[in-house]
């Protein structure tokens, strides 16, 4: 039973994580209609814009994380710059050229950064904490509660202010947007930036805790991915309870599967996607047939 | 011009044939090992070119086929002692069977989830043969035979050289003999617009299991090839970057051709034997080439020359609308005319009733207008009929038989056919290949022909093109056999839509909107045509808010409002009802120009 | 009418080319091999000796290569300061094999094909295993820094180590833990690559020889980071040892997750605790007290190894670690041989390296039939940092 607690915990953390990364995918989809293959190597680029702001310029972690989502949110721009184009093409040329655009992310960071990686040493070093025997790393709680803080705050920017709205308007009907005013490219824009910061975020968090390598973002990009699509593409409520289940099932699959993990992972993600195909909370699709 | 291509095409399938076969004459050791690489990942790409490109079907699991064809040979020879090409055979059988595992998600999900779906299931892959101990974990599988062939074993590269070049020839062609008939043309229809392929009596499901059982074959067929010249295998070789790697192949060299993806692959992979040692600048170059191709040049680069083609075409002249013949008559089908009866329709969408016990019934010989104000639910009342939607209650029979609730492309056999309001036409399929796709009236299990009996695949092509151009004679479209339906003028995209639901030899005819966006003529027209089709036999019923038209044309009209039926009867009296009035206009005036 | 003359005239061009090629095989000038430095046993020739060095350069094991790639240029340059051989000089060429053994098929045939004479690498088993038949036909001899035993069932006369096999670490490690520091509950956490199940099977044997059944054995994939859920069923059986089998930053984040969920276990492990990635990912902290099996402790063991480090940290700016001494020690042997045979190449040069007699970094070099030259490692300890030898 401890042992079942202390791996939820485990999954619940990582899920944490993946709900952020996986906001970051749906937010893009549904305000652009882009499925952003490049996801993960934005969460690259800020998990190594961080470590460098933390470990080089030795700036206390609590002032990297953000500075490095600021500086990938304006990386993000560029990008969206590029991938423009892409928005209204089908799904196999939006994969293609969003993974063509992930790997020159992955190839500048090799040639910045080189190949090799680099570990970053956790910004908190107080002994873990003790319930029941159920030992849970202070890091891992400031990594849920600033998920936490990060996703209530979406949702306040999405339905309280008049950007959020704007977006929100462009989501649904892009054509009755213009109409009224609403500039759509900035709003994609700026839901392209506020994604790549989400990725930046959930990057930088997942560092101490993980590797930081150029590759980092195919596996991490991938489950998030899996995880959109599990709570229902688009959807915010969808992305963290898809994210907290990819988490849970990764890490049970871990203990109990070991190697075959990552097997088992996505056997039992295909059975769920065919008996709901919409994902728990069903897709929120942009409609821009 | 045309004939001009048309000799030139054998004469450059001839030189390209020489250039392949003597090339292995100027390599060296190294470059023969980079060509017979080049071969295998041709075969690949083809294989997904044709999931992909052709069929419109996200597949990212094609490495994973690949992997299945490899190690089963690898398995079956070294820890079984199976000769090779007994090994090789079971491992296709296993590929397929791989095919058939992973397309089957493609029967509940389309689009990015079928995307992700595919690659987890690759990644699965990957994650078994990296864990279990018949594959050998990590550390790969060794020491797998060279294959024999009629008594030579096939060790040297340049042997071995040939032997895929065979290979990959007899894909080309059974891939192009496959695009270029029945099946392939569903197989396109399908990916351009799988609703109206549906409709037009393609078997969706089946095909895209078909698609993915094409694909699996020649990943497995890959891989067996691999197995036999590299003698070992290792899961590196089939991950998931391999997996980008190959599907950047096929869109650099453009999915919907096949010789584009054969480009795209020889390409792609002598580049990176050629900046081996520069991976990360590789990298850099290859993700912008990849961004810059699918921004600038979506169809890859097999599709630039026609892209250039048709721009210049453009230029000098332009599609006229001056070209469309005259209409000459419907061909005789031989079929006659069914009964349609439809009886207390139901039809909920969550909660919200769009047909409200509809009933209505129309007869052979007659022209059946359907009216009523927008989200009045005709357009559904259709979809019901053609079998896009399952109706929550009621039925629908045709000749006293229920169809409601039938598959649509089982509702096409029985003798349905439609249009649709807004334009479904298949947009990357020509003219004459939209008319033709309706006109094959075989079932999907048929393709066995492909296989066993290459021969009545041909004969049945000749027979469809005969009559497909008996059809296009008829409606006027000859002219436009060979052009894209988007790029010609409105009208004429609605007539080809009308040709092709006609292509069908259809007992019933549904009409949705047909005279949207016509001008005054072509309307004219059109009231022409539908009147030949009622003289036909066959029954029609037509959606239409130009209340001129109806009034002219209609034998009886039926007044749908929310999704009820508030009156029925010939067009002047129905025209005259209160009702009616009320629910076009919220007054009594006449609606009569209403549009 | 145009169409038929056409493909006829492709048929007649089609049937031409067959039949010009039915007349003699390509590349069947050079004795179905091709390339022209393979076979031969003497080395008449003038003009440098080419040496391939073969080590991934991109990709997750690149640090690895690069490490590689220093030492045997530290050894090469150094004969070439002092006149080559015979007064030829080694000219070095390095391929990057991407850690895929595909790759290093393609690269076998590409040496070969470019006549060099030996080859140095690769870093990782897999992609020695997949090299070595094609070098083998090619009578190319190799000195890789692999250890996995499946090296040995090979059978190669061309293949040798240049270091020990992973029994050898993981018997010496076990040993240790169990007869000297009386250590009984072990858990093993390995990766699923060729390394870590490598030294799964190593360490399980070694142990059993000894009498000891690990109370867990947790298998995670090479690729996961994310160490946790196995950590905890090992947590949960309490262990005093964790040995770990797998590559520098999968060891230092398991150390680093292992201490945040408060496991106390003494950490043991082969090679790749000893590196400055190791360290650097685990944190300095938590690596305190980790117990190193390796036949490389440090760079101011013996006066070889000083001069060694000397020379190394002159010539890149940083200190060598265990893969750059491997890898000079490999150089060094095939330079020795080399010496020897006066540059002769094929299996002539592969018997001159069978019968190098020689003490490098690692320790003495004698080969056996197998290809392995060296069969013991030291035990260190991690303190502050760096490795101290323990007093045994």
């Amino acid at each position: 039973m401890q042992s079942f607690f202390q791996t939820l915990v485990s999954g619940l953390s990582f899920g944490a994580v993946y709900s952020l990364i996986a906001l970051g995918f749906s937010l893009v989809y549904r305000t652009m209609g882009l499925v952003n293959f490049a996801h993960g190597a934005v969460l690259m680029t800020g998990a190594y814009l961080a470590s460098t702001f933390y470990l080089s310029a030795r700036l206390p972690f609590a002032v990297a994380v953000p500075a490095a989502v600021l500086a990938t949110g304006v990386v993000g721009l560029l990008i969206e710059r590029v991938l423009r184009p892409l928005e209204s093409k089908d799904v196999d040329l939006m994969l293609i050229g969003t993974i063509g655009a992930g790997t020159v992310l992955e190839a500048v960071a090799i040639l910045i950064w080189t190949s090799s990686g680099r570990g970053v040493p956790s910004p908190v070093r107080a002994a873990p904490l003790d319930v029941g025997g159920v030992r849970i790393p202070v890091y891992n709680l400031v990594v849920i509660a600033v998920a936490a803080v990060t996703m209530v705050l979406l949702t306040l920017f999405l339905q309280r202010t008049k950007r959020g709205a704007a977006m929100q308007a462009v989501a649904m009907d892009p054509e009755a947007a213009t109409a009224v005013g609403i500039h759509v490219g900035r709003s994609n824009a700026v839901a392209f930036a506020i994604g790549a910061g989400l990725a930046a975020l959930a990057g930088s968090l997942a560092s101490p805790m993980l590797f930081v390598s150029p590759t980092m973002g195919d596996s991490l990009g991938i489950q998030g991915f899996a995880a959109a699509i599990l709570g229902g593409f688009g959807s915010i409520p969808g992305a963290i309870v898809g994210g907290l289940g990819i988490g849970v099932i990764g890490s049970f699959a871990a203990q109990w599967f070991q190697g075959y993990s990552d097997l088992v992972t996505f056997v039992v993600f295909t059975v769920l996607v065919m008996v709901r195909p919409t994902g728990v909370f069903g897709e929120k699709t942009v409609n821009r047939a | 011009m045309n004939r001009l291509f048309a000799a030139r095409r054998p004469l450059g399938l001839a030189a390209l044939a020489i250039v392949a076969w003597v090339l292995p004459y100027r390599l060296n050791v190294y470059w023969i090992s980079v060509a017979d690489t080049a071969l295998l990942f041709a075969l690949l790409a083809v294989g997904l070119g044709l999931v992909m490109g052709i069929a419109g079907q996200v597949n990212l699991a094609q490495v994973a086929f690949f992997g299945v064809g490899a190690y089963g040979v690898g398995i079956l020879t070294t820890a079984h002692g199976f000769g090779f090409w007994l090994a090789a055979l079971l491992a296709m059988v296993a590929a397929v069977c791989a095919g058939l595992v992973v397309g089957l998600p493609a029967l509940r999900v389309q689009s990015h989830y079928l995307g992700i779906v595919t690659l987890g299931l690759a990644v699965a892959f990957l994650d078994w043969v990296t864990n279990a101990p018949v594959t050998g974990g990590d550390s790969g599988l060794s020491g797998i035979p060279t294959p024999p062939l009629f008594g030579v074993g096939l060790s040297s590269q340049y042997l071995y050289y040939y032997l895929e070049l065979i290979v990959l020839a007899a894909g080309l062609a059974f891939g192009y003999f496959v695009v270029r008939t029945s099946l392939g043309r569903r197989l396109r229809a399908m990916r351009d617009d799988a609703l109206a392929a549906g409709a037009a009596g393609a078997e969706i499901r089946v095909l895209r299991m078909i698609a993915f059982v094409l694909a699996s074959v020649y990943g497995g067929a890959a891989g067996v090839l691999y197995a036999g010249l590299i003698h070992y295998i290792a899961p590196e070789t089939f991950s998931i970057a391999d997996m980008f790697l190959l599907l950047a192949m096929v869109i650099i060299g453009g999915r919907q051709s096949l010789w584009g993806c054969v480009v795209g692959a020889i390409g792609l992979t002598v580049a990176q034997q050629e900046l081996i040692n520069l991976a990360a600048y590789a990298q850099l170059g290859y993700g912008m080439l990849v961004v810059a191709v699918v921004v600038f040049a979506p169809t890859g680069l097999a599709g630039v020359p026609s892209r250039v083609r048709r721009w210049r075409l453009r230029r000098r002249s332009g599609i006229s609308a001056a070209a469309l013949g005259s209409f000459s008559g419907v061909p005789s089908s031989g079929r006659t005319g069914a009964v349609l009866e439809v009886s207390g329709l139901v039809m909920r969408f969550r909660g919200v009733i769009a047909l409200d016990r509809v009933s209505l019934r129309a007869e052979p010989g007659e022209i059946l207008g359907i009216v009523g104000p927008n989200g009045s639910g005709k357009t559904t009342l259709f979809n019901v009929i053609s079998g896009l939607y399952r109706p929550s209650g009621g039925r629908v029979d045709l000749d006293g038989r229920v169809i409601s609730g039938s598959r649509p492309w089982r509702i096409s056999h029985h003798g349905v056919a439609r249009t649709f309001q807004h334009l479904r036409l298949f947009g990357n399929l020509t003219v004459l290949d939209n008319v033709r796709m309706a006109m094959d009236r075989t079932r999907s299990w048929w393709s066995w022909r492909y296989v066993f009996w290459p021969v009545g695949v041909w004969r049945h092509e000749r027979e469809l093109s005969r009559q497909a151009g008996a059809v296009l004679d008829a409606f006027g479209l000859a002219a436009f056999a060979g052009a894209l339906p988007h790029s010609l003028p409105y009208g004429i995209q609605r007539r080809v839509e009308i040709a092709r639901a006609m292509a069908s030899a259809p007992r019933l005819l549904l009409l949705d909107e047909p005279a949207a966006g016509l001008n005054g003529d072509e309307q004219r027209q059109l009231a022409e045509i539908v009147r030949a089709i009622r003289a036909s036999g066959v029954t029609v019923v037509l959606i239409e808010h130009n209340m001129g038209l109806v009034m002219s044309l209609c034998d009886r009209v039926v007044v749908l409002d929310s999704g009820a039926v508030i009156a029925s009867g010939v067009p002047a009296s129905v025209a005259a009802q209160p009702a009616v009035l009320e629910a076009y206009l919220g007054t009594t005036t006449l609606p009569s120009e209403a549009s | 009418m145009i169409r038929r003359s056409g493909a006829a005239a492709a048929l007649s061009a089609a049937a031409i080319a067959i039949l010009a090629a039915a007349c003699s095989a390509p590349g069947s000038s050079s004795g179905g091999s091709g390339g022209s430095g393979s076979g031969g046993s003497t080395g008449a020739a003038s003009g440098p000796i080419k040496i391939a060095v073969v080590d991934a350069q991109s990709g997750s094991s690149s640090d690895l290569g690069q490490f590689e790639w220093r030492g045997v240029k530290l050894a090469v340059d150094q004969v070439n300061k002092a006149g080559g051989i015979d007064g030829r000089k080694i000219q070095l060429t390095l391929f990057d094999d991407q850690g895929d053994p595909t790759v290093g098929t393609e690269l076998a045939r590409k040496i070969a094909s470019e006549g060099f004479t030996a080859m140095l690498g690769t870093a990782e088993s897999s992609v020695t295993l997949a090299m070595a038949p094609i070098l083998q036909a090619e009578h190319i001899p190799n000195i890789t820094s692999g250890q996995s035993t499946k090296l040995l069932k090979l059978g190669s006369p061309y293949l040798f180590l240049n270091g020990p096999t992973g029994l050898t670490y993981d018997s010496t490690l076990a040993k240790y833990l169990v007869q000297t520091k009386g250590y009984k509950k072990f858990a093993l956490l390995t990766n699923n690559d060729s390394y870590g199940a490598g030294e799964d099977s190593a360490f399980t044997s070694s142990l059993k020889s000894l009498g000891i059944t690990p109370v867990a054995a947790e298998v995670v994939p090479a690729d996961q980071t994310n160490m946790t859920p196995q950590l905890n069923t090992i947590r949960s059986r309490n262990p005093q040892v964790l040995f770990i089998g797998a590559e520098e930053a999968q060891s230092g984040l398991t150390v680093k997750q292992a201490r945040s969920l408060g496991m106390t276990a003494v950490i043991a492990e082969g090679a790749p605790a000893g590196t400055p990635l190791f360290l650097s990912t685990a944190g300095v902290a938590n690596a305190d007290g980790t117990i190193v099996s390796s036949p490389y402790l440090g760079n101011g063991v013996d006066a070889a190894s000083k001069a060694f480090a000397a020379a190394y940290t002159a010539a890149y700016g940083t200190a060598p670690e265990l893969h750059g001494a491997k890898a000079y020690d490999g150089a060094e042997v095939m330079i020795s041989a080399l010496k020897a045979c006066h540059a002769c190449t094929g299996l002539a040069l592969a018997s001159a390296v069978r019968a190098v007699h020689r003490t490098g970094l690692l320790g003495t070099f004698a080969y056996d039939s197998q290809g392995v030259g060296i069969f013991s490692t030291s035990i260190g300890i991690i303190k502050n940092g760096t490795i101290e030898p323990v007093s045994s």
